[in-house]
């Protein structure tokens, strides 16, 4: 068998064999891992034909291999609150190189009803409520959520009991660090909003050092009927890191997802998010924005079901392409038979900034339903050149006003951020912008 | 013509209309005036046939017949015209080509002959004239892309070439400035016939300075509470529909 | 309304009047697909050496590859064992009699005169009507201009080289497994060349040409348009034909040379099938255009009402500077209908243009999916391209579905997508029924206006024929 596998996968198969994963020992667990493992060993990784990795080959990362994990995750120095600012003395709960940090995150101060922990922990001392998160009840093909059950040592379980509302943000940080070689991590985390309950909650992927780690994380969320979550990413990982991402998120009747993504780093950026509007009257709205430059890979999968009656989805993806990047978005809406009264939108419009860059959209709609009102648009264009006159004919250098449309481009997807954490988006973004920056 | 008795009407599991009666004779002119959430669009919806509109009690003749039995293109062929509060748009369906099938479609359901596009083409050019209306309108899709006013003239406009028995007005006069307003007058007045009545669906007096009503029929919470001449309608302009309200305290209660 | 039943009756007797010529020779070929069989037909239809071998090199490319299965479709497995791959049409009808009275209800409504209708079902009438005349009156007339105009089995043996130059240079043999089964076995089909600088003097339809009758399964049509030359081609019938066939496969290739401008409409109207998704045709279509050279255009017009299955996605490949591809749709699927077409429009050359439009109207348990391709490659400086897709839905069993894939790698280019999905709103139906319209003439009223801005680039007669065809489609999908 080994004499056909990749590098990728024998170094993932060699790592399951060696790991002592938390809660090992637990028959129903292990043998959720070891099914999953098999499952992950008998798929291999999704190649192109697969639609949902259409325009992101695997090849790369296929001949690479992994370290199982960082022994040293546990002590290395990192400043979280220069990397995530704003966050000290929130509630955060910050993992380096894949390890909780007790030292780092701040658990304790939240309001009750709300219970913060890393799934380390919680496997340790009450593992029977996780088996919704970690049996084997996988459902779809998709290889690294499989690998990710096999394989995942950590994680955030964050649970608002019904009724309560959780102000302020509550802060999950994963941060990449320099390890003495490429290691390879994978969480799963748990977001339990109970009903009537709201949730904020802010997502920080972050890095130093010059490594491409390889992370895989998959979050699974669940909205009670009339609970809701504000969820906003901030992705700006380190620029070799190859970082996958899946979110699935439940919503049963009048609850409410509203999510913020802003994607900027890693050398390989994949986030693939399911929201399955199940109940009646749910309502999705998803704003983001991904700015890639260099040889940067980034791949933002949308998928929407409307399952339940009079369903509200409307997403707005913003896309720049510079340098030698590739963009990639791919929104599928589905309004499932039964589901009536769905309203469903969806608009994706990109900027290709560079003769080497690439943009690849899709807007999907798959209608079975009748009484529906669904629209979608996709565009891939430029600077509008007359407003770029406009600017320079007031003085502004070109290199300046190109800066500012892009900046001005992206902050659409990012004005419903409430103004603190935008501010923060938007220092990011200036990060990363090309061009000069303006005094 | 039309006689209304004892109406009931539910939309949505929801009464609106609570026993209406009004009985209107040809030539007449009459208005239906009332607050919001009275009943008004209710009662035009409810005679032309919208589905939906369920009607729990009461009877509705037109000319002896039960209107309430026929479809709304069998009302239309009968001579029962509403023209829209919100008229619709019909996407890439030509303005013409609507209305010379709608035409066509009720003097065919008349046992008469149908008209050929050069006798059609005529007669829309004889009712464009009494409409002001700029020929180009017709040459667009139904309603798409017109403007407020445009829409509003161009349901009086067909008003003019389907030549209906009865016309109900619903709320013509909402979002008109004063010169269109007067222009949909001028065109509802010189339709005006001795065997053609009108009912004037209207909030305000406004409309109602131009087109001179025989009639005037307060309509609240579900019923005509009052009726009188068009001294009813200037009553009402001045004190509002509170003082209709102070009059008949025993009816709104019953 | 707008046509009067003798307009249709006159555009419908006109284009079967030439159809029907009987050269099928009486023999055919054992069903099942091996070297042996394609030798035999190659050899049956006089085929030169290297057409055989271009067959034969086809179906080792097919041999090797599966059918595809991406598209959103349900489909059973089709035997390629099973089917005859030279054959004269066989288990026809004798009589009228024998025919699907619905068959015959629908020609009524479309007001196809009687002698037609058995000719469309299919009976063997054989050679009642002496129109070859006309099609020779129209092949002089071509002629004189150096028009080419006929059966892709003549070109062979008549135009060997033009055939051998262009044939699989815009759809190579092994393209798709549908365009490799087509290249190996294909019985008949058209072609059409327009020498340089010649504005074809009249519309090209298979009507006029006397061997279109049946040429089966397999068509293959090869239209070249050289230097500055324009032509206009229809395909289709417009009354759905009783087949047997359960495959059709057909390959069609456009070629257009600097300045060349090709029009391409089609009516599609193969048997879809009864009310409980029986029977019908699977229409399997690799259509495409080379926009080979500066200045050229290619014009794709489909109406699609027809066929249990469709599978077709016209394309343009637009090599040339300001070349131009256009793709109007309509696809109409009902009862258990299902279609997935739409278009590829690959932008190579600078200043290129492309503008899709698509209508989907879904009724019944009706499938209708959309999928489409716009690529810039990072040649294609100022590339532009407006797609517009737009669906309609009628009835609470039906599927409206967009697949548009969307590739940019030149950074001047523009490239936008819209789509909507609609359903005819109470509202509509009632403001047309308050004005005294019925409620199926409204819904064909509104219909036709969703689809007005596809229907207007059909040739005039081809217009009245589509309207006509999307009511008798839809009779029964309200109510």
């Amino acid at each position: 068998m080994n004499a056909v596998l990749s590098p990728f996968v024998q170094s993932m198969h060699a790592a399951a064999q060696a790991a002592r994963l938390p809660g090992s020992g637990i028959g129903w667990l292990d043998q959720a891992r070891a099914e999953a493992l098999r499952a992950f060993l008998g798929r291999g990784l999704p190649d192109t034909r697969n639609e949902l990795w259409k325009y992101t080959a695997l090849r790369t990362l296929e001949r690479r291999a992994f370290a199982p994990a960082d022994p040293d995750a546990a002590t290395r120095t990192l400043d979280i609150d220069a990397l995530a600012p704003g966050t000290r003395g929130a509630a955060r709960i910050v993992f380096v190189n894949g390890a909780f940090r007790a030292d780092l995150s701040r658990l304790d101060g939240l309001p009750g009803g709300v219970t913060l922990a890393p799934l380390s922990r919680e496997l340790a001392e009450r593992p029977e409520p996780l088996r919704f998160l970690l049996g084997s009840r996988q459902r779809d093909d998709d290889a690294f959520a499989w690998l990710n059950l096999a394989l995942a040592s950590d994680g955030v379980i964050l649970r608002v009991a019904p009724g309560v509302r959780a102000d302020p943000p509550v802060h999950v940080i994963h941060a990449g660090a320099d390890a003495g070689g490429e290691i390879a991590w994978h969480a799963r985390s748990l977001i339990e909003v109970g009903e009537g309950a709201r949730l904020d909650l802010v997502e920080h992927h972050v890095g130093g050092g010059a490594q491409g780690h390889f992370a895989d994380l998959v979050c699974e969320v669940m909205l009670h009927p009339r609970a809701g979550l504000d969820w906003t990413v901030l992705q700006h990982a380190a620029g070799a890191m190859t970082l996958l991402r899946r979110s699935d998120a439940q919503l049963h009747d009048d609850a409410r997802l509203t999510l913020h993504a802003l994607e900027l780093g890693g050398r390989l950026a994949r986030h693939e998010i399911r929201a399955t509007l199940a109940g009646d009257r749910a309502r999705f709205h998803g704003r983001g924005a991904f700015v890639l430059r260099d040889r940067q890979h980034g791949d933002t999968e949308l998928l929407v079901e409307h399952r339940g009656r009079d369903t509200v989805s409307d997403a707005m993806w913003r896309g720049v392409a510079d340098g030698r990047a590739r963009g990639v978005f791919h929104g599928s809406i589905t309004v499932a038979q039964g589901a009536d009264g769905a309203d469903a939108n969806l608009s994706n419009k990109n900027l290709l900034l560079s003769r080497s860059a690439e943009i690849d959209t899709r807007p999907v709609l798959e209608i079975h339903a009748d009484e529906v009102k669904a629209a979608h648009g996709a565009t891939v264009g430029q600077l509008d050149e007359n407003v770029l006159f406009y600017l320079r004919s007031r003085g502004i250098p070109e290199a300046a006003a190109r800066r500012m449309l892009v900046r001005a481009f992206c902050a659409e997807a990012l004005a419903g951020i409430e103004p603190r954490l935008r501010e923060r988006c938007d220092a990011l973004l200036a990060a990363v912008l090309p061009g000069e920056v303006l005094p | 013509m039309l006689k209304i008795d004892n109406l009931h009407v539910r939309v949505a599991g929801r009464e609106i209309l609570k026993g209406l009666s009004l009985a209107v004779q040809p030539g007449e002119m009459h208005a239906v005036m009332g607050p919001n959430g009275a009943g008004k669009s209710t009662l035009g919806h409810v005679l032309a046939g919208r589905p939906g509109y369920e009607v729990t009690q009461g009877t509705v003749e037109f000319d002896g017949r039960n209107l309430l039995e026929m479809a709304p293109e069998q009302r239309a062929a009968a001579g029962v015209f509403l023209a829209f509060q919100y008229p619709v748009e019909i996407p890439g369906v030509n303005n013409t080509y609507f209305l010379r099938t709608a035409l066509n479609a009720q003097r065919k359901a008349r046992g008469g002959d149908e008209l050929d596009s050069m006798q059609f083409l005529k007669l829309v050019r004889e009712k464009l004239k009494v409409m002001q209306l700029s020929p180009d309108l017709l040459n667009r899709a139904v309603n798409e892309g017109f403007s407020g006013g445009e829409k509003k003239r161009n349901e009086i406009f067909q008003m003019a070439v389907l030549e209906p028995r009865l016309a109900i007005l619903d709320e013509t006069d909402s979002g008109l400035d004063i010169d269109a307003l007067r222009q949909v007058a001028e065109g509802v007045n010189a339709l005006r016939a001795p065997d053609r009545a009108f009912v004037v669906i209207t909030h305000y007096q406004r409309l109602l300075d131009y087109i001179v009503p025989d009639r005037v029929h307060v309509l609240a919470d579900g019923r005509i509470v009052e009726s009188g001449d068009a001294g009813l309608a200037q009553q009402l302009e001045a004190h509002g529909y509170a003082w209709v309200r102070e009059r008949q305290p025993a009816e709104a209660g019953a | 309304m707008a046509t009067r039943p003798g307009e249709i009756e006159a555009a419908l007797s006109r284009r079967y009047a030439a159809g029907f010529v009987t050269d099928i020779e009486s023999d055919s070929l054992p069903p099942g697909l091996n070297e042996d069989a394609i030798r035999a037909l190659s050899a049956r239809k006089q085929e030169p050496a290297w057409m055989t071998e271009w067959r034969l090199a086809a179906y080792r490319h097919w041999l090797t590859m599966a059918p595809p299965r991406w598209a959103k479709l349900r489909l059973a497995p089709i035997d390629f064992q099973a089917i005859s791959y030279y054959s004269a049409p066989k288990n026809r009808p004798q009589s009228l009699d024998e025919v699907d009275p619905r068959l015959l209800e629908t020609y009524e409504k479309l007001g196809v005169p009687l002698h037609e209708r058995a000719r469309l079902a299919g009976v063997a009438v054989d050679a009642v009507f002496d129109s070859v005349s006309v099609a020779n009156t129209a092949r002089e007339e071509l002629a004189k201009v150096g028009v080419i105009f006929c059966s892709m089995s003549e070109a062979i043996r008549e135009h060997g080289e033009l055939v051998r130059q262009y044939l699989g240079s815009v759809v190579p043999r092994g393209d798709n497994f549908f365009a490799a089964l087509n290249s190996a076995v294909f019985s008949d089909g058209s072609f059409v060349f327009i020498p340089k600088g010649v504005r074809c003097p009249m519309e090209l339809s298979t009507y006029f040409r006397i061997n279109a009758g049946h040429t089966g399964q397999f068509e293959r049509t090869l239209i070249i348009a050289e230097e500055g030359a324009y032509v206009s081609y229809l395909e289709g019938c417009t009354a759905p034909m009783r087949d047997e066939n359960q495959l059709h496969a057909a390959v069609v290739e456009l070629v257009a040379l600097e300045r060349a401008h090709i029009k391409y409409s089609t009516v599609q109207n193969w048997y879809p099938g009864d009310e409980h998704g029986r029977g019908g045709i699977y229409n399997f279509v690799t259509k495409r255009g080379d926009c080979r050279g500066n200045d050229s255009r290619i014009s794709w017009t489909q109406v699609e009402t027809g066929s249990a299955i469709t599978w077709k996605y016209p394309s343009c490949i637009l090599r040339g500077d300001r070349s131009v591809g256009e793709f109007h749709s309509v696809a109409l699927t009902h009862h258990w209908q299902q279609a997935d077409t739409g278009t590829k429009m690959i932008h190579v050359g600078r200043d290129t243009k492309s503008k899709i439009v698509s209508k989907g109207i879904s009724a019944g348990h009706g499938q209708n999916s959309y999928r489409g391709l716009v690529k810039v490659e990072a040649g294609a400086e100022n590339a532009r391209n407006h797609t517009r897709c737009d669906s309609l839905l009628i009835g609470k069993h039906c599927g409206a579905h967009t697949f548009p894939y969307i590739e940019v790698k030149n950074p001047t280019a523009i490239v936008e997508h819209e789509a909507t999905t609609s359903r005819i709103s109470d509202d509509q139906m009632f403001y047309c029924r308050s004005r005294g319209i019925g409620e199926e003439d409204a819904v064909s009223m509104i219909v036709d206006g969703f689809c007005r801005q596809v229907f207007r680039e059909l040739p005039m007669e081809f217009a009245v024929e589509a309207k006509k065809l999307l009511e008798v489609s839809l009779e029964g999908a309200i109510g």
